[in-house]
């Protein structure tokens, strides 16, 4: 099946003139638009079914937020489903879409992923940042690991350092590096919420949040939408789609969220076994996947858990992510920068874009498929073999992770 | 619509939830920890794994555990320094957290690490660390019941009036 038609709305760090369910409805109208100017005549009435992408119901402050936009985007008395996976719920609503239409189930289908969190407020320090956070710490353990005063920051951190202390690196420097790459590349990207020429020294001199990263290492909390319309082979014909981008692999897993119950403390064996399903999937080779594909969007949550990404989806070999950043840093058409080997997240990824939770994957798999669309804008990168990922973590100790393999006509025909 | 002229309206609000609820299964590592401060793990009748925090099944074997108490001594096994963080704790920045190791355990649980050198060079992988208890009365049967301190700094913290050693 394929991706007909994109749709994300800015990331912004807030809304004011926008519900939710309002966002929703922009991003689901851009990505019908898509649709039809990439071939389609269609209107919402012809959408069969939508999996709604929605991580956290304090940020919403409402349960079920997808039945609220399913009564605004006009999709009564058809089916919808949420995925709820933490910051990878949004690979994984592409992936429940995936199944879909896969199933048979349905030929047309809306994959609708939303995030609105600054309307948390914290009254004691007036501003949002706080109380957004601690509607994130919710997702810990409520029992062993809430009261301890665990975050997210300080989830993702745990498997950076034991990294760092199993193979030396990412250092400090080395994830400044990936924040000074995103920060730019998103300067590039109209859609961003945090375009920014900056140096390693900024990174490394910004505010600390909590050892080793600095602020300039995180993301930041975003407020958006993103939709993609998913059609089966089939209605891809009917419709006379020209540029369809197929999905080729789809692969997730879950691995413990107990950081401690864990046997690597420095990897995350969810994205490892996500990338080996959906490259084995999509007939490709986990040991030489940065060779077959053009681009790759990833979960950059943190700058740190982006150069053990490079390992775990198997761009280079483990303990050489820190290494692989740093010389692209120094020889341009090296690494993941933008003029880089293979570049990651030329859309500026989480930390130049922002981080609208449920939103982010459905974003980062429509920018890989506007890159193979070669309609991406100023940000896009060369597309020679037709093939992109994209890449969500995320939940208690990053425990969830889903990979999609797209490919456009000639990434198929190349194989 | 036009954007233009636009004006938001904004209501303040909170969601609050009152519990009472029970730890199940887990209910004897709470009322030990609160009456006896002493640290429960369970271990696997079948493969001998040792869980903490426990849990009365093994998930490997699907068969059931036993109740073992472990040491108070353990090692850190990977931690942060947090100096920026949730509504519910930006008060009590920097702070500690660690997943800790008991002796004798093959999880880790996540505690947080006082010390009086709240550095990362002191508060790293490896680093031997002892559990230090709230005052009876005080210790309600939660996770906050108690904390891990550097070996070298335990005789100090036990000494402070609002705490007191295990063993
Ligand atoms: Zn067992």
């Amino acid at each position: 099946m394929a991706i007909i038609g994109v749709g994300i709305t800015p990331f912004k760090a807030r809304y004011m003139n926008r519900t939710y369910f309002e966002l929703a409805y922009d991003a689901t109208k851009l990505a019908l638009n898509d649709a039809n100017e990439n071939g389609a005549s269609i209107s919402h009435k012809d959408l069969e079914t939508t999996v709604y992408g929605i991580y956290n119901e304090l940020f919403e402050r409402q349960f079920m937020p997808d039945i609220f936009i399913n009564s605004y985007i006009g999709m009564n008395n058809k089916p919808g489903t949420r995925i709820a996976s933490g910051g990878a719920t949004g690979g994984y609503t592409v992936r429940m879409a995936y199944s879909e239409v896969a199933s048979g189930l349905s030929d047309l289908c809306l994959c609708l992923g939303v995030e609105k969190c600054n309307d948390c407020y914290d009254e004691k320090t007036g501003t949002t940042t706080p109380e957004v956070l601690n509607a994130i710490a919710y997702s810990a353990d409520m029992t062993y690991e809430y009261p301890m005063g665990m975050m997210a920051a300080s989830s993702y951190v745990s498997m950076v350092n034991a990294h760092s202390e199993e193979f030396g690196n990412p250092t400090e420097k080395q994830m400044a590096m990936v924040s000074v790459k995103n920060h730019g590349n998103a300067m590039k990207n109209p859609k961003a919420q945090s375009p920014m020429e900056i140096s390693v020294d900024d990174v490394l001199y910004s505010r600390i949040i909590c050892y080793p990263f600095k602020m300039l290492d995180c993301c930041l909390y975003s407020e958006a939408s993103a939709a993609l319309i998913l059609a089966s082979e089939e209605k891809v014909k009917e419709l006379g789609i020209e540029q369809p981008i197929w999905i080729t692999g789809v692969g997730a897993a879950n691995t413990d969220c107990f950081i401690g119950n864990r046997e690597d403390l420095g990897r995350l064996y969810s994205n490892i076994n996500a990338a080996k399903s959906a490259y084995k999937m999509a007939g490709l080779d986990y040991d030489n996947i940065k060779e077959q594909i053009d681009v790759a969007e990833l979960h950059d949550a943190f700058s740190g858990q982006e150069v053990i990404s490079y390992e775990e989806l198997g761009f280079v070999k483990f303990g050489e992510g820190g290494p692989w950043i740093e010389q692209g840093y120094k020889n341009s058409g090296e690494g993941p920068w933008f003029e880089g080997e293979l570049p990651c997240n030329p859309s500026g990824g989480l930390i130049g874009c922002g981080h609208a939770v449920g939103a982010t994957g459905i974003m980062s798999t429509g920018e890989a498929a506007l890159q193979l669309r070669e309609n991406a804008g100023e940000h896009q990168v060369p597309i020679e073999k037709g093939r992109a990922i994209s890449h969500s973590i995320g939940g208690p100790g990053a425990a969830y992770a889903a990979v999609i393999v797209m490919e456009n006509e000639e990434g198929i025909s190349n194989k | 619509m036009s954007e233009k002229d636009f004006q938001a309206h904004e209501i303040r609000d909170q969601i609050h939830i009152d519990y009472k609820y029970t730890l199940g299964g887990q209910s004897k590592f709470f009322i030990d920890l609160k009456n006896d401060k002493k640290l429960q793990g369970t271990r696997c009748k079948k493969c001998g794994k040792v869980w903490m925090p426990p849990r009365i099944a093994c998930s490997e074997c699907f068969e059931d555990t036993e109740w073992i108490e472990l040491p108070h001594t353990g090692e850190i096994m990977v931690s942060t320094i947090v100096w920026y963080t949730t509504s519910d704790f930006i008060q009590k920045v920097p702070y500690a957290v660690a997943f800790i190791k008991l002796d004798n355990a093959d999880t880790g649980m996540l505690q947080g690490v006082f010390s009086e050198n709240l550095v990362p060079s002191k508060i790293r992988k490896g680093q031997k660390v002892k559990a230090v208890f709230k005052k009876e009365g005080e210790r309600k049967g939660k996770m906050t019941d108690f904390f891990f301190v550097p070996e070298n700094e335990y005789e100090n913290w036990i000494s402070k009036p609002e705490y007191e050693g295990g063993e």
